[in-house]
């Protein structure tokens, strides 16, 4: 055995490789279990992978078949139904998991110097997944599936000059259509695999710099770390059979619970359903979409691009936050302005639910202005962030040299 | 002297590549991105010619366009009356009527109820004496506007021209 | 722990706090029956299921499809091949056929003006699922309704007692006489009025009344047992692979343990010492 590894390891170095990056790769001895989130977004992606893959051998990509091929899959593939209940809401669980990553990363400051260009990767995978969630939500050919991609592709229009043409070169027609159909299914099975290849980045460039830790401090390697392996790699195993027991409860017994009942009807371009609304992990941003109506004929883009900086902000997070201490323990008013950011995108996926013109208390609170102020409140996370750390508002409790 | 010629002489000659290359991939890329584009099939639904002479006054054709149903309605003196009577009337989606219309005597409308998407019945239905949406009870009225029930919009009117006297065509055409 | 119990609470608010904020014009919310299929290891009653296909076939397939349905698959519930064939024959349909409706489309299209919906999935494409359908079955005026409607409408004049007789009768949330007139309008003028279908007006007229037809195994044929079965029975269409799917998990758990007991029982009496047992084996 060790001479085939000798030999192997003299041509291609395996076991060296493993060692430093995996087995030995010195690990902050203070990680808690909300750092189990990367490497679970990372099995919930194999699952995706390796179940999509399958599901696509049965899928028909097809504006005539999509339909009834989703429903070959439930009643007449063997264990179809387990398949494509592990893929439904294995987009669930993925949000889950990579939600929680982000927010880990925004409390203890992972997203700081040197960790910027990690930080970054991170969002680029972000929006390849959403962009890929919303692509396979478009192919089980559902009335939901339909007016979604409709209402989202749509607000392509927005885009002065070009708008109009954009969208109908995306659709390929003059309607989500066959061609659409078709398109996204090959986008769908195609970004998943570029995923996995910014991913790889990702965890090249975490390697580069080493794990940010809840202190939030640089570490003495030996001193205040410990080997990955077996320390974190049961403790990532333990995370996952939690992660595992709770997903499998919704994939055994509570399959529909984030499946809009209309995406079981199929899709019918001459009739809309009586509310359109996203997956809810999209929901917070539809909010926001929708948040903004008091421009006139400016809303729809002001409205789009309302949307896209509220992720596209976490971009300039890095340089927003000049506190000289990273980890939000320390940080008694970034602290309580973050979990005001938490509560608040409950709120706005909340709004996002429910109809625009619905109220609270009998018309007193008109649901869109809950929106608009949740709204302001998300982007002033960020404003108030910088604030308090550029002008020495916040006076940092002590921190610990080291663990 | 001739090293700097030299040198002069590199870099136009990488720049020249440079812009070659990148000149050859954009060109390379134009027929992958045409080909997202609506193909010719597609191309010709993107309009319906219809011939109206055939439409007598009070008469109304369905036809279809990209796959909806339009509505066709060869309006008649009361009609029309009655649609600018509706001007004055507050309406749920106010609009009027002189500019859902490219001749008076012509409304041409997109046949999908803006409530839930159902298709409206003939001319004459509902208390408006327009379309009556059968499924929630939407009143429209001889301009296609929304008078009573739930829609929140006036039936939309497609884009349309007048090729000649007798012919229609809906739609935009696309290159 | 406190991540598994904020996880798990996560989970259970996500599955049991109703979101959705009614509209004004939302239809009333379908009253919950008992279906024993429904819970965590709910298997179908396959007796009910097997009278409500008899009511599928004979009634409702009459002008609906239950397209994803094979009669031949009938046989799954527990009929026989003769009788999965004489099931087919009441649609002039043979057993290795589709389980679509005698009327086609055109048809149907020209009777109702809409194409009346295919019911493989309807337990699972409206709101409310089984409980809508159910409602939606048992939503039609009774006589004594129908009545007292007849007699507001006799002198064209709602009074303030006959409007509220008339919301809690009709189930209509509206304090609007005139669109509480308009309604009445409507249904004497002879469309269908159904309380909870969104907007009340439906295309079709009452499919299902007492006594309609006569079960084999001499069950009350009332109303709400006629659409108890058929719902129960559309369930299982919409689903067939759902006994399945909710046993699985037990299977591999006794496959753990040796895979001698019945693992349905045990998941049934002791959930939550499964669900420890699991978390240890993890």
């Amino acid at each position: 055995m060790s001479k085939i590894m000798e030999w192997i390891d003299a041509r291609l170095p395996v076991t060296e490789l493993i060692k430093s990056q995996a087995t030995e790769y010195p690990t902050p001895k203070n990680l808690n279990y909300w750092w189990n989130f990367g490497s679970l977004a990372l099995m919930v992606l194999i699952i995706m992978i390796a179940t999509g893959l399958f599901l696509a051998m049965h899928y028909k990509p097809d504006a005539l078949l999509a339909f009834n091929s989703v429903e070959h899959i439930m009643r007449d593939v063997n264990y179809g139904w387990l398949l494509r209940y592990m893929h439904a809401n294995g987009a669930t669980f993925f949000f889950v998991a990579v939600y929680i990553h982000i927010l880990r990363g925004m409390y203890y400051g992972s997203y700081r110097a040197p960790r910027e260009i990690l930080w970054w990767i991170g969002i680029v995978i972000f929006f390849m997944l959403m962009g890929t969630a919303f692509m396979g939500y478009v192919l089980p050919w559902g009335q939901m599936s339909y007016w979604g991609a409709a209402v989202i592709t749509n607000l392509m229009s927005a885009i002065p000059v070009v708008g109009e043409d954009l969208v109908v070169w995306i659709w390929g027609g003059f309607a989500v259509a066959d061609p659409t159909l078709n398109r996204f299914f090959v986008l769908h099975f195609l970004l998943p695999l570029l995923v996995v290849g910014v991913v790889v980045v990702h965890l090249w460039a975490l390697h580069a710099v080493h794990s940010n830790n809840p202190v939030g401090i640089d570490l003495h390697e030996g001193k205040d770390t410990l080997p990955f392996h077996p320390y974190f790699t049961i403790k990532d195993l333990y995370g996952m059979g939690v992660f595992l027991i709770v997903y499998c409860y919704f994939v055994f017994f509570a399959p529909n619970a984030f499946i809009e009942a209309d995406n079981y009807i199929p899709a019918d371009p001459m009739q809309t359903p009586a509310h359109i609304v996203p997956e809810w992990y999209f929901l917070p941003f539809y909010a926001i979409l929708r948040a903004i109506d008091f421009l006139g004929a400016y809303s729809k883009l002001a409205g789009v691009v309302a949307m896209v900086l509220s992720i596209a902000i976490l971009f300039i997070l890095p340089f927003l936050d000049r506190s000289p201490v990273r980890s939000f323990r320390y940080r008694p008013l970034s602290k309580q302005l973050f979990w005001i950011f938490v509560v608040n995108a409950f709120v706005l996926g909340w709004v996002g639910y429910n109809p625009p013109d619905a109220s609270l208390f009998h018309g007193a609170v008109p649901l869109i202005l809950i929106g608009r102020v949740s709204t302001a409140i998300y982007f002033s996370y960020f404003v108030l962030l910088w604030l308090i750390t550029a002008l020495d508002i916040e006076k940092p409790r002590p921190v610990p040299k080291s663990l | 002297m001739a090293i700097e010629a030299e040198e002069n002489r590199r870099d136009f000659l990488i720049l020249a590549t440079s812009a070659f290359g990148v000149a050859g991939v954009a060109a390379a890329a134009w027929p992958f991105i045409r080909s997202w584009s609506p193909s010719a099939d597609v191309l010709a639904q993107a309009t319906t010619e219809v011939d109206i002479s055939t439409v007598q006054e009070g008469q109304m054709i369905t036809v279809p366009w990209q796959g909806k149903p339009v509505f066709i309605l060869h309006r008649t003196a009361e009609m029309i009356a009655s649609a600018q009577k509706g001007d004055k009337e507050t309406l749920p989606d106010p609009a009027q009527d002189a500019d859902r219309v490219k001749k008076p005597e012509y409304l041409v409308l997109l046949a999908v109820c803006t409530h839930l998407g159902c298709v409206p019945q003939p001319v004459g239905t509902g208390n408006y004496g327009g379309f009556l949406c059968p499924c929630h009870g939407s009143h429209y009225d001889t301009s296609g506007r929304i008078r009573q029930g739930p829609a929140p919009k006036n039936l939309e009117v497609p884009h349309y021209e007048f090729k000649d006297a007798t012919n229609l065509v809906i739609g935009k055409a696309m290159a | 722990m406190r991540l598994i119990k904020t996880f798990l609470a996560a989970c259970f608010a996500v599955t049991m706090v109703p979101m959705a904020l009614h509209a004004a014009s939302g239809a009333p919310q379908p009253p919950a029956q008992n279906w024993p299929h429904q819970g965590l290891f709910g298997t179908f009653d396959k007796a009910s299921a097997k009278r409500g296909a008899q009511v599928a076939v004979e009634i409702c397939m009459g002008c609906h499809s239950i397209g994803l349905v094979k009669f031949d698959q009938l046989r799954k519930l527990g009929f026989s091949e003769a009788e999965v064939k004489s099931l087919a024959e009441v649609q002039g349909r043979t057993k290795i056929d589709r389980m679509n409706g005698a009327m086609d489309a055109t048809a149907a299209k020209d009777a109702f003006g809409i194409v009346p919906p295919d019911l493989s999935l309807i337990t699972k494409a409206r709101k409310g699922y089984e409980d809508y359908t159910y409602a939606i079955l048992n939503g039609y005026l009774t006589d004594a309704e129908t009545a007292l409607v007849q007699k507001v409408m006799a002198d064209k004049n709602i009074s303030e007692q006959e409007a509220l007789e008339l919301q809690s009768a009709l189930l209509i949330n509206t304090d609007n006489k005139e669109h509480l007139k308009d309604k009445l309008e409507r249904l004497t003028g002879g469309a269908s009025y159904n309380k909870y279908f969104p907007g009340n007006f439906s295309a079709m007229p009452q499919p299902l009344s007492n006594g309609q037809i006569n079960y084999a195994d001499g069950t009350e044929n009332s109303l709400k047992q006629l659409s108890h079965d058929v719902v129960t029975f559309l369930a299982w269409a919409a689903e067939p692979t759902m006994e399945e799917r909710k046993s699985c998990l037990a299977k591999i758990f006794a496959g753990v343990r040796g895979g001698s007991s019945p693992p349905a029982e045990v998941w049934r009496q002791q959930p939550t010492k499964v669900f420890l047992l699991t978390l240890i084996l993890v």
